[in-house]
């Protein structure tokens, strides 16, 4: 089988979440509600049996309900909503991990923006569809540093 | 501390994980991908005889074809086709680890807050569920897209693919004069459709774009054959192109047709038949064609899809086609070197007897010819053609490839 297609992003609108309850700043915010962060390192959660070792299997199947692991807190220090054009607020993002353990990062613009292809679901074969467009990242490159409970 | 005033967001690690491939854009591909009219409205253009608004695959070679033209840079690949365009998708791979982040559903556990915030109930410094952001998928590596300095063409893979097809017109054995009525009877019903449907499932298997497959298609003057009840998709050797070329001047003088100008495919399909016997084909009127679109001028060739029916040559490319096509039929390799005279002088002859002035050595395509001494000279294949040019180029592309892979070990590889 040596063609797979590739839809473009959808003219419908998004139906995962919309933008009033996306916490980022708008900056970071997408259609969709996608957003990307890079660590340097990973985030180390541990496995179940219903670990979705393949990276093709669909979302959230009904046997296995959906929960979430709280990691930590996302901080833009210097983000002011009342001075939404400013953009000297991007050089600075925090990252808490647990309480005492924190990573100073930056948002930054993507040098190409990036494609989200998601395999569609309800196609019969092997079809990919471009979810969403991404032009920022959240990107944490330092090692984390210790601090007090805040 | 002056954090204590800004807004925190939750973050929180969702299970079961999602699966999301990142594909850096180019900024040409990410005006066709994110625009939020399907691309066939946009740019209809792009898009002539075809309804189907997907306009995107991702293509790789059948296993018989990636054998047959192997790629020694990448053993196996996937190309990106846009409609017209081609790129070979790379997989970058990071230290770092690629989250994707979406608005948190609430499927937390009030009592797990605890381990980021202690009071986190009672003060009420986390507006839970609402300000929460949640990893749903984790990305070990980006896709990269990256076109090489020759380009993709669908050449090589239609040269494998398709049936090499080489006749004598002048044979008049017996059993070639059936094959010819079965072409008058066959072939004219073959309809403009199964031939495209033809076309398209030769290229479903070529990992470049439409448009690439179909200008390789032209360019090698392919076309449909049905031979009894066989039917094949063929590519004419340099003999036999020759040959067609040569009954379509005889043709065009006897019959008054001024190639420079616009006249009707028919009119010259009808000249080069014989007319003492109707009965025997020289060869097939859709090889005729297809030798007719490859000359026509650029900006008269119809769609693929649609018939040829009107066309007009141009006299310097044609010229150029002529020489060349002499070349490949009479002198495809350095042993079998014909004199540069002698050359010259059929060059000439083959072509309509205003146009003997363009034909010169200069008029050839940049290394399509060679002379092993200065009397000689004999045709290099397209495909070696590129090779030696891609040989030159070589330790540029490698560190220009890094440069736009951000790959470290491309980058270092070179200096190594």
């Amino acid at each position: 089988m040596p063609s797979i297609k590739l839809h473009p992003q959808s003219s419908s609108p998004a139906k995962t979440s919309s933008p009033a309850n996306n916490p980022l700043p708008p900056l970071l915010q997408t259609p969709t509600g996608l957003a990307l962060l890079e660590l340097q390192g990973t985030i180390n959660v541990p496995t179940t049996e219903h670990d979705p070792a393949d990276i093709y299997k669909p979302q959230s199947t009904d046997d296995t309900p959906a929960f979430e692991t709280p990691l930590g807190k996302l901080m833009f220090p210097d983000y002011s909503a009342h001075t939404p054009n400013d953009s000297a607020w991007m050089k600075r993002a925090y990252l808490y991990v647990g309480r005492y353990q924190r990573m100073t990062g930056e948002v930054k613009k993507l040098p190409r923006p990036i494609a989200v292809l998601r395999k569609r679901s309800e196609a019969e074969g092997e079809e990919l569809e471009v979810v969403e467009i991404v032009r920022y990242k959240l990107f944490f490159k330092n090692r984390p540093e210790p601090v007090n409970d805040v | 501390m002056s954090t204590q005033e800004a807004q925190s967001i939750l973050l929180t690690h969702s299970h079961p994980q999602q699966s999301f491939r990142l594909l850096e854009l180019s900024p040409e591909l990410e005006q066709l991908l994110s625009s939020k009219d399907a691309p066939a409205e946009q740019f209809p253009h792009l898009f002539v005889g075809s309804t189907n608004t997907t306009s995107f695959e991702l293509k790789s070679p059948s296993a018989a074809l990636a054998q047959a033209v192997a790629d020694p840079s990448a053993p196996e690949y996937v190309n990106l086709c846009t409609q017209t365009q081609t790129y070979r998708i790379l997989q970058v791979q990071s230290s770092n680890s690629i989250h994707m982040l979406q608005p948190s559903l609430g499927h937390i556990s009030r009592a797990d807050i605890k381990v980021v915030e202690e009071e986190a109930g009672e003060t009420g410094a986390l507006n839970l569920p609402d300000k929460a952001m949640t990893t749903i998928a984790k990305c070990a590596s980006t896709l990269g897209l990256h076109t090489p300095s020759g380009g993709f063409s669908a050449i090589p893979f239609l040269e494998k693919s398709l049936r090499l097809y080489d006749r004598r017109s002048d044979d008049d054995d017996a059993d070639d004069g059936d094959v010819a009525m079965g072409d008058t009877s066959c072939g004219g019903q073959m309809g403009l459709l199964e031939v495209q449907r033809l076309r398209e499932g030769v290229c479903a298997d070529i990992p470049v774009s439409t448009a690439q497959c179909e200008d390789g298609w032209t360019e090698l003057c392919a076309f449909v054959h049905r031979e009894q009840d066989e039917v094949a998709c063929c590519r004419p050797s340099a003999r036999t192109r020759l040959n067609v070329w040569k009954r379509m001047v005889e043709g065009a003088i006897l019959q008054g047709i001024d190639l420079e100008k616009q006249f009707l495919v028919g009119d010259l399909w009808k000249s080069v038949l014989d007319d003492d016997d109707t009965s025997a084909l020289p060869f097939p009127r859709n090889l005729l064609e297809a030798v007719v679109r490859r000359l026509c001028a650029l900006d008269q060739r119809p769609p693929l899809a649609d018939e040829m029916k009107w066309a007009s040559f141009d006299k310097l490319d044609c010229t150029r086609w002529v020489g060349e096509t002499y070349l490949a039929a009479t002198a495809p390799t350095p042993s079998s070197a014909i004199g540069r005279n002698e050359f010259l002088r059929a060059w000439k002859d083959c072509l309509p007897e205003s146009w003997r002035g363009e034909a010169a050595l200069s008029k050839l395509t940049d290394g399509a010819y060679k002379s092993p001494d200065p009397t000689a000279i004999h045709f290099v294949e397209a495909s070696q053609r590129q090779q030696t040019s891609k040989a030159a180029s070589a330790g540029s592309t490698t560190a220009s490839n890094a440069k736009v892979t951000r790959n470290w070990h491309e980058l270092l590889k070179s200096r190594r």
